[in-house]
């Protein structure tokens, strides 16, 4: 098991989003569960992630920092529950949680 | 020099079958004559073909083989397309083998890495299946061929049924060299339902105590197939099938392509793209490939071989695919080989590993495959001629010099970033570059496709369009962009990604319209192998290893 957060510089999430909170996947075995809130300063997005296989630290790191560059994400908070999810999938999971968040807007 | 002293071969082949004597009825050698059989029809420093590819083995007669001894038989040069039996390791193991070429050890190349690494391997080389088709017609002639079929006739004349595979590539070579060609039967049977091998090209027949092995290698059980696969096809079917309008192909043995396939009739249905794309394929019969069928995707299926339960679906939908005059399935590894190499506007493969320069391979330290035929598709035919859509639409991107063809033939590979257990995908060199297994192979690194030959990398991330690279740097930098967090993908620059990116040579999945949201196995035409077989109308017989109902 670890634990970490961190806070990303991320562009305010649109205005127009109507939604509160997305969530994306289950906690299962491999595979993993995000939660995305509207929440905190308009310029960052937060980070909690909980996994089961630690050591991947850096990974994760690297994945949410494009993931904060690529989509405006500024104002929300993300929660990460990793049940030993392949790597390919983390990024799937918060594109899905994103796009319901923000009904497909960009 | 007399006329006599030219047909030496054809002398020596008779004194070979005199020798046998009545160990046979005529052609007709009973199974426990077998090994006394092959004592006599083998000599010392001969060419000996074993048939046996990834599907179809002569196994009876690869186990009697085995059951020999060196001082039976000794100094052989095997030449066969697959390593795949634990009897073809014996033979190796007790110190037959004078040289060996070959094409693919899938199941056993732990096997083989370690007899190479005993120095009990003299391999010559590694080859695709055409390659090695092609040198049993110049300098690797068998002498004795020891083949496969479903059934005989009394006169020794051979069905093949579904699997034709390679038998033909291996007996024209030796029956028209005065070699000597030894069938083993599933039966004998008076009237053959269709005769694909003629009885005056078979020189003995034994009707094996057990049916030939068949392996049901190409059927992948869609409940396998995850989110992030599913995601990968829809990025596919849209930036590279529906761009450049690809309508003849082939598709790897993965569950990548399978959900390609599954996505025809929902997602690109949806698209509009029936009719459009995916009219024409060089395939097996690929159970995942039933619903586009009964959806009206597909004009035609050529297959190297058959798969196993395909037999009766295959045989009620003559328009699709090859069928014989009694109605069954036909298949020919040879001739589909060349089509995939000359006739399509797509290969689209997997593979374990893939570096820098876009090489892939599916070789390791601790295990030696091969390639099988993926490299006779997935490659560019330089002696291409005909035009197509897609063929030059790739090659206008491609910006061909004064020298070059003007088309391209779209090469794709398709890989998740990580195989199971976390293991990258991408690397900086591949494992088949290792010393040791460079010099066994005299030098050569085993590359199963060439990052040349490649037109496009598909990963989770998105696409790379490797034909629209105009340097070595770009590729590399393009590479890197689609890797994903494996340490191949951490070393990008954020800068380069995003300039290739504004030129459309690095597209993510929203740059091709696709919503990641969408990404779910329910799009999938069928969610398992009774779906499959629903959609069959019940003409799909699955193997009971995937049947759980």
């Amino acid at each position: 098991m670890e634990k970490f957060t961190k806070a990303f510089p991320s562009k305010p999430l649109k205005a127009r989003t109507a939604k509160p909170w997305a969530l994306a996947g289950v906690v299962g075995s491999g595979n993993l569960e995000v939660l995305l809130e509207r929440a905190g300063a308009s310029g960052t997005m937060e980070c909690h992630v909980e996994t089961s296989i630690p050591g991947y630290k850096s990974s994760w790191l690297a994945a949410l920092a494009d993931f904060a560059t690529h989509y405006p994400a500024g104002g929300t908070k993300v929660t990460i529950h990793d049940q030993g999810a392949p790597p390919v999938l983390v990024n799937l999971r918060l594109r899905q949680a994103y796009d319901h968040l923000t009904g497909g807007d960009k | 020099m007399t006329a006599a002293n030219l047909a030496l071969r054809r002398q020596n082949k008779a004194k070979r079958l005199q020798k046998v004597g009545r160990l046979a009825r005529g052609k007709f050698v009973s199974p426990d004559n077998v090994p006394q059989v092959l004592k006599r029809i083998i000599e010392p420093g001969d060419i000996l073909c074993l048939e046996g590819d990834n599907q179809k083995q002569a196994d009876f007669l690869a186990s009697q083989l085995a059951s020999l001894e060196r001082k039976d038989l000794r100094d052989i040069h095997l030449v066969m397309s697959c390593i795949t039996l634990p009897a073809h390791i014996q033979l190796f193991k007790k110190g037959m083998i004078r040289q060996v070429d070959f094409c693919y050890a899938g199941p056993q190349g732990t096997a083989v890495a370690d007899l190479v690494k005993a120095k009990k391997f003299p391999v010559g080389a590694i080859h695709t299946y055409n390659e090695l088709y092609a040198r049993y017609y110049i300098d690797l002639t068998p002498r004795v061929a020891l083949i496969a079929a479903a059934q005989a006739d009394r006169k020794g004349n051979l069905f093949l049924a579904a699997n034709t595979e390679e038998t033909p590539a291996i007996v024209e070579p030796t029956a028209f060299s005065d070699g000597i060609v030894f069938a083993q039967v599933n039966e004998i049977v008076d009237t053959l339902p269709r005769i694909d091998i003629p009885a005056d090209q078979v020189d003995l027949v034994v009707q094996a105590p057990y049916p030939m092995h068949l392996q049901a290698l190409f059927t992948r059980d869609p409940a396998a197939i995850t989110d992030v696969q599913v995601l990968m096809a829809m990025v596919a079917l849209r930036g590279i099938y529906e761009k450049y309008g690809v309508q003849s192909l082939n598709h790897g043995v993965g569950f990548n392509t399978a959900a390609i396939e599954l996505l025809l009739p929902t997602y690109g249905e949806r698209l509009g793209l029936k009719g459009k794309i995916c009219k024409y394929w060089m395939v097996n019969p690929l159970p995942t490939m039933i619903p586009a069928i009964e959806s009206g995707w597909v004009e035609s299926v050529f297959a190297v071989g058959g798969e196993v339960g395909m037999e009766r679906y295959t045989a009620a939908h003559s328009d699709v695919f090859f069928t014989g005059r009694d109605g069954s399935f036909h298949s020919n590894r040879a001739m589909g080989q060349l089509a995939g190499h000359y006739g399509i506007d797509m290969f689209i493969g997997a593979s374990l590993q893939v570096d820098i320069n876009g090489n892939s391979s599916t070789v390791s330290k601790n295990r030696i495959t091969g390639f099988g035929g993926a490299p006779n598709m997935g490659c560019q035919p330089a002696g291409r001629r005909h035009p197509t859509e897609a063929w030059l639409k790739v090659g206008a991107e491609a910006n061909p010099g004064p020298g070059s063809p003007p088309g391209r033939k779209l090469v794709v590979q398709m890989v998740e970033t990580f195989q199971a257990g976390r293991v990258p995908t991408f690397v900086e060199e591949l494992d088949a570059q290792d010393p040791s297994i460079r010099k066994a192979l005299h030098g050569v690194t085993p590359v199963m496709i060439y990052g040349d030959d490649v037109t496009h990398i598909v990963t989770e991330e998105g696409i790379a369009n490797l034909a629209a690279c105009r340097s070595i740097a770009e590729r590399q930098a393009a590479i890197r962009s689609v890797a994903g967090y494996t340490p191949v993908g951490l070393k990008r620059r954020k800068r380069d990604t995003e300039e290739l990116r504004r030129r459309g040579i690095v597209q993510f999945p929203e740059d091709v319209g696709v919503s990641p949201r969408e990404a779910s196995r329910s799009l999938l035409a069928a969610q398992d192998i009774k779906g499959l077989v629903r959609w069959s109308n019940g003409l799909y017989d699955p193997p009971p290893q995937f049947v759980d109902w």
